[in-house]
């Protein structure tokens, strides 16, 4: 079972969009100390290629930093917030380039072999053997679903498609991938709820 | 809509969440999360299973520069952009330069103000953002309505009541397209059913009982189900069961409301 003292590293989420919202710069800075290289990875691995990645995650923190007053605590935690922005940028551009051939090529032109980004979070042990702990978790929450669920996740979350696009790639019923779907992220939720970030409710 | 597509929608929230609807499923889920407080927080919490997701993504590392690139952004969202870097350090002879310090001196006092009030306006322009979005969401909603009722009002359909056998309330008005063979279902006063379970809708042929849609009602006790597809030919009853999340082949439970439906208007 999870220590529930290990999230009081991620404590001060909100704070730090108050002082984003009253026009404080540093605190921008904070924020990606913290979420900056996880949306990264994310947004790199959907788009293969390491500026549109950047570009990204630049563009994130610029919206952020416009609607940081209009964050809402009732709909989730700040890197829920985060991570919806930063996936939604990145899979409309996804969806408006011809992506299958470019994402072919880049992926094998690009392979990304630098250090992990864990090296990154340093500055912070707590913060980052957290978040060691948390990725295993997920790892092992993905890996423990069957292999059609983590099939249909994983083509939603990292190339967006849609449930009928899914049905259609993998040459399935509709209702079969949503079916799949569904009881694929309750079982993620399930698994997965003690290591929700701090801010959720 | 097929008849398969009918998913009930709060069985929609995981893919909502995903991002793995069509635009029409998005829309109509995002009409019934406006009005669900249980699909909100259903929703809030599948997001925050998205976000962990990303921690599995792990990998990839940005460069150290990239932090700089952000804060650089963000500096520049607050002033008007300069287009280049070097037209920040013109080559200007001597006597221009004293000139040029003492502009220097008011602009700073003048870019100051620039930053407050370009942050009073990005205020009201969100603002005026949010009553945009809430102007757009009636605006669908209005349309939906308009469109329940022009198919209400085409010619041959006609509206059978369903209810129970000893009370006026809860009740089900079906109306029915004969030249669609299509049904728009309307419950209200209807108690949202315990969780595990929930309404479905039975065409009776033949005495026998042929299964159809499943639904749950709002806290208010509404519910609004089209484009609901009758078996083909001679249906005599509708009725209503109370049955496990998902549906049954046969109703395990009694009926809860029943009506004839009507072959002429």
């Amino acid at each position: 079972m999870p220590d529930r003292g290990t999230l009081e590293a991620t404590t001060g989420d909100l704070p730090l969009i108050q002082r984003i919202a009253s026009g404080d710069e540093r605190a921008v800075g904070e924020l990606y100390d913290r979420y900056g290289a996880v949306l990264y990875a994310v947004t790199f691995r959907i788009l293969g290629e390491r500026a549109d990645a950047e570009e990204v995650v630049m563009e994130t923190f610029a919206q952020v930093w416009r609607e940081a007053t209009r964050f809402d605590t009732e709909r989730g935690s700040v890197p829920a917030w985060l991570t919806m922005m930063a996936r939604s940028r990145a899979l409309d551009q996804v969806r408006s380039r011809d992506r299958r051939e470019r994402l072919a090529t880049s992926a094998a032109r690009e392979d990304d072999s630098r250090a992990p980004a864990m090296g990154t979070w340093g500055k912070d042990p707590t913060r980052e053997a957290e978040q060691n702990e948390r990725k295993r978790k997920v790892v092992d929450a993905m890996a423990a679903l069957s292999q059609p669920q983590r099939e249909a996740i994983e083509l939603a979350y990292y190339e967006g498609l849609s449930q009928s696009e899914i049905a259609e790639r993998l040459k399935e019923p509709l209702g079969t991938i949503k079916t799949r779907v569904r009881l694929g992220m309750m079982k993620l939720r399930d698994v997965l709820r003690p290591y929700y970030f701090e801010s959720a409710s | 809509m097929s008849d398969r597509e009918q998913t009930s929608m709060q069985d929609l929230a995981a893919a909502y969440a995903l991002g793995a609807l069509s635009p029409e499923e998005t829309r109509a889920f995002e009409e019934y999360l406006a009005g669900s407080r249980d699909a909100q927080r259903e929703v809030a919490e599948f997001r925050e299973v998205s976000a962990l997701l990303a921690e599995g993504a792990r990998g990839a590392a940005p460069d150290a520069g990239l932090r700089e690139r952000v804060l650089q952004r963000i500096g520049r969202e607050k002033v008007v952009p300069l287009a280049d870097r070097r037209a920040r350090t013109p080559r200007v002879p001597f006597p221009i330069w004293i000139a040029l310090a003492a502009s220097l001196i008011l602009a700073v006092g003048l870019g100051t103000m620039l930053v407050k009030s370009r942050r009073e306006l990005a205020a009201r322009q969100a603002a005026i953002d949010s009553v945009r979005a809430t102007l757009a969401q009636v605006e669908t909603r209005l349309t939906e309505r308009e469109n329940t009722l022009n198919a209400i009002m085409e010619p041959g359909v006609t509206l059978s009541l369903l209810s129970t056998t000893n009370a006026p309330e809860p009740r089900v008005q079906l109306f029915w397209n004969r030249e669609k063979n299509q049904a728009i279902v309307h419950a209200f006063h209807l108690t949202p059913a315990d969780s595990g379970l929930v309404y479905q809708l039975w065409f009776i042929k033949d005495g026998k009982p042929i299964p159809s849609i499943t639904f749950n009602s709002e806290p208010s006790g509404h519910s609004l189900v089209q484009n609901v597809v009758l078996p083909e030919g001679a249906i005599t009853h509708a009725a209503v069961t109370l049955e496990p999340r998902g549906g049954s082949l046969q109703p395990t439970s009694p009926v809860i409301m029943i009506g004839e439906l009507r072959a002429s208007s």
